[in-house]
């Protein structure tokens, strides 16, 4: 066996009788080749493998290295005071990632949703290696699927379907092999769009269909069936982690019941307010699958009173996470096909109020632009105006303070009280409101 | 001997302060919402005039016929709809014409049902609802309990609220009754006497039982067996004309819902839609979901005034509140015929269980360029 060592460790060699030395040598190569290879990248840990274990019951569990995971999640996209969505946070010199790990980490976090990867792969790569080497948090990836493309996304037309996929599936052959990959997410609520509430398509063959209901399946079975083709192809080149179809609540999944046998999950985005009501069961009576819940939430602007409401959304997200813990796979209460969820969102984002006006990415926004009765404390506000979009997040940003070069993050009262639970899902947490 | 008889005595007096005492500790047995006009034991003051309140006549002294005392309560409703409500109610508040700004009420905590006795002049007048509590404000009511639909009979009957489990920490609303035009399209008068919460220990707290089918949202303007209220106006209200009285060709019985919308975008919304809710105007804020656990569909007749007009959506359920409605179905796009035609909602595996919102319809001027004009009948849970 020849030893490349330094001179050091030769010294301490010479020192060590047989077995030792045997044995000595040995860790020391081990170390060598671990370091070597965490140095290089290219020779990475083996991917955890991660699936999802079908128990009885039509219950569902998660499994990481064969072990049981629930997802104790958030949804991250670290827009700092006065950029936009266009802002590279990926290139941030200062690595937000870093300071924001280390806090979820010590809440209990160990997942973060991204809702697509930035266009640099050896930086993404490092955002997901510092998460993960760093504060053990995992990556749940996901792609739009091209919903936001001007003019609209044409899932009737194969020529977007094929450019989408190849997007697709370019992202899952950068990524697999990092070990912090959790899961794939496609789409988020791109359903609505089957329904033309939202980035409505169509192709002439649903254009000369005159029932509009048949329209709306039409549209339904394409574009299910196109994420079912990407979840098949996916787990022909990656069979190491599960691909999950994002969907606005549950609507559509009648169809995607019919034709999405390959997709392992659903990541439902679900604003209900403090309950989910019989989400879980409905989701088994229609399209029998796993679900996590990939976006969900409160704001902590009480838009009713004019002032910012830290134990609104405290009460809120503890009776949601609540839920969460009573539909998971080894809880007597519920229906067991919950994975665990990501709550929306780590840090508030200024930008969202008025995207395109550059002034107003400045101004933390109280002007509410939608209605949700769900969360009642302040419907009553000016025309039942109740939800803040800029005030979703668990940590609040500074506009006056700065810690390692990004704004400074001030925990919410939802930080504390979430952290709580975590640690003892069991115990009752009596929340003021 | 004077030593025997001083004992005596002060064994007498310390007889009657503990009885004393005891009374003054016992909880209340009952406590009167009103009995009579000026009876010392009323709590309550019949000041909550509400909705077409100039509808509404009361003789707070009606010697015909009271059921206790020599008087009641005689009211005339004239379904003349005054203030353009449809709809008229007196509530009895604490302080008068309190609705919730003043601090009043009582703490009712140990009561388990309210009684009252009720008469119709003719007899089949109906109230759409009696209630107990239910008045927001800065002081809101603790609960809201409400009791209803009722016809009425011409005799003097003896009716009953199940209070038991309530909390009724802060009611300043004791009581109060509603009814509409639809209910009563003549008017009608009718007599109320001796009400009055109970603490009556035999009282269980109401378990919420599942509806019989079939369970109408619509079935005629005065029929009885309707259970919703068209108070969800949504998007463009002003766009909206609703008719629950339409005589044009019903599809069953004597009126059918006439809906014109007339797509000006009032509100700038470019849609509307109306919700039948429990109680009115509840977007989950009251606890009232009546349990359909039985249902399977939900039918209705709908047609158009010409053909063709396209509703986005029909549905149940579905709202969502601090009470939430347990599940919601819709169908839709629906492009309605100029005949009548029966659509459904297929209710198989949803969850009927607590259900606010019984049935709701929107469109939108961009399926509706020039508005839509439409009708509906026989809604209900099958």
């Amino acid at each position: 066996m020849k030893l490349s060592l330094n001179n050091a460790s030769k010294k301490r060699l010479t020192q060590d009788t047989g077995y030792k030395k045997r044995l000595k040598a040995l860790c020391i190569l081990c170390s060598l080749f671990c370091a070597c290879a965490v140095l290089s990248g290219a020779a990475r840990p083996l991917t955890h493998k991660v699936y999802i274990k079908t128990l009885n019951a039509g219950r569902y569990q998660l499994m990481v290295n064969n072990r049981p995971y629930i997802v104790r999640g958030v949804c991250y996209n670290p827009i700092p005071i006065g950029k936009n969505h266009e802002y590279d946070w990926w290139s941030d010199a200062h690595k937000p990632w870093m300071v924001d790990g280390k806090r979820m980490k010590e809440m209990g976090i160990n997942t973060v949703r991204i809702y697509q990867a930035g266009e640099d792969p050896e930086k993404v790569k490092a955002v997901i290696r510092d998460l993960y080497d760093n504060y053990g948090i995992r990556v749940i990836l996901g792609h739009w699927l091209g919903f936001w493309e001007y003019p609209c996304p044409f899932y009737g037309h194969k020529d977007f379907r094929d450019r989408v996929k190849q997007q697709v599936l370019d992202m899952v052959n950068l990524y697999k092999d990092e070990p912090g990959i959790l899961m794939w997410i496609l789409g988020n609520e791109n359903n609505y769009s089957c329904l033309n509430m939202v980035r409505p398509w169509s192709n002439d063959e649903i254009d000369n269909e005159p029932d509009p209901q048949k329209q709306k399946k039409m549209r339904a079975t394409i574009y299910y069936s196109f994420v079912n083709e990407l979840a098949g192809q996916i787990h022909a080149i990656d069979p190491n982690h599960p691909v999950a179809l994002g969907n606005g609540e549950l609507i559509g999944l009648d169809v995607a019941n019919e034709v999405c046998p390959d997709v392992d999950l659903v990541a439902c985005i679900i604003y209900r307010g403090k309950t989910f009501g019989n989400l879980f069961n409905s989701l088994k009576a229609t399209f029998d699958k796993p679900i996590l819940l990939s976006e969900f939430g409160a704001d902590c602007y009480d838009a009713y009173l004019g002032q910012e409401d830290q134990n609104m959304q405290a009460f809120f997200l503890q009776s949601q996470w609540r839920q969460i813990y009573d539909n998971v796979a080894n809880s007597k209460k519920g229906a067991g096909n919950c994975i665990g969820g990501t709550m929306f969102e780590w840090t508030d984002e200024w930008w969202k109020h008025s995207e395109s006006d550059p002034e107003s990415w400045l101004v933390h926004d109280t002007e509410s632009n939608w209605t949700n009765g769900s969360y009642y404390f302040d419907i009553k506000a000016k025309g039942n105006k109740n939800m803040n979009e800029e005030w979703f997040g668990i940590v609040a940003l500074s506009n006056t303070e700065k810690e390692e070069g990004i704004d400074a993050r001030i925990p919410r009262k939802a930080y504390y009280v979430i952290r709580e639970f975590w640690k003892n899902p069991q115990k009752e947490i009596k929340l003021k409101r | 001997m004077k030593r025997i008889i001083v004992m005596s005595l002060l064994m007498m007096l310390s007889v009657s302060w503990v009885s004393a005492q005891e009374t003054a500790s016992s909880p209340a047995k009952e406590f009167v919402v009103f009995t009579d006009k000026n009876a010392r034991d009323n709590h309550f003051i019949p000041s909550g005039w509400m909705g077409d309140y100039g509808d509404l006549k009361l003789n707070d002294q009606a010697m015909d016929n009271p059921h206790t005392g020599t008087t009641s309560l005689e009211f005339t409703y004239t379904a003349k709809k005054s203030q353009g409500s449809g709809w008229a109610g007196v509530y009895w508040q604490n302080p008068a014409n309190n609705w919730g700004s003043k601090k009043g009420g009582f703490d009712l905590t140990g009561m388990t049902k309210l009684t009252f006795w009720a008469r119709g002049a003719k007899g089949g007048e109906t109230i759409q609802k009696f209630v107990i509590g239910g008045i927001k404000g800065t002081y809101s009511d603790s609960s809201t309990i409400e009791f209803g639909p009722v016809e009425l009979t011409d005799t003097w009957k003896q009716y009953t609220v199940n209070l038991a489990g309530k909390d009724l920490s802060y009611i300043s609303g004791g009581f109060g009754w509603v009814t509409t035009a639809d209910l009563n399209p003549e008017g009608c008068t009718f007599y109320v006497d001796d009400i009055k919460f109970e603490a009556d220990p035999t009282m269980k707290p109401q378990v919420r039982q599942p509806e019989s089918m079939p369970f109408y949202v619509y079935s005629d303007r005065s029929s009885i067996k309707n259970h919703f209220i068209p108070s969800g106006w949504m998007g463009d209200y002003g766009d909206i004309k609703y008719e629950g009285s339409s005589k044009e060709d019903p599809y069953l019985g004597d009126t059918c819902i006439k809906v014109t919308y007339s797509g000006k975008i009032s509100q700038g919304a470019r849609w509307a839609g109306i919700y039948w809710q429990n109680p009115a105007n509840n977007w989950g804020s009251v606890d009232a979901g009546y349990d359909l656990s039985k249902a399977t569909k939900l039918t209705f007749w709908a047609r158009g005034a010409k053909g063709g007009e396209r509703i986005e959506e029909f549905k149940v359920g579905g709202i969502m509140g601090e009470f939430s409605d347990s599940d919601v179905a819709s169908v839709g796009p629906v492009i309605l015929n100029k005949e009548w035609t029966q659509y459904s909602i297929d209710l198989k595996g949803k969850d009927m269980s607590y259900i606010i919102g019984g049935f709701c319809w929107a469109t939108n001027i961009d399926v509706n360029p020039e508005g839509a004009t439409f009708y509906l009948d026989e809604i209900k849970f099958e």
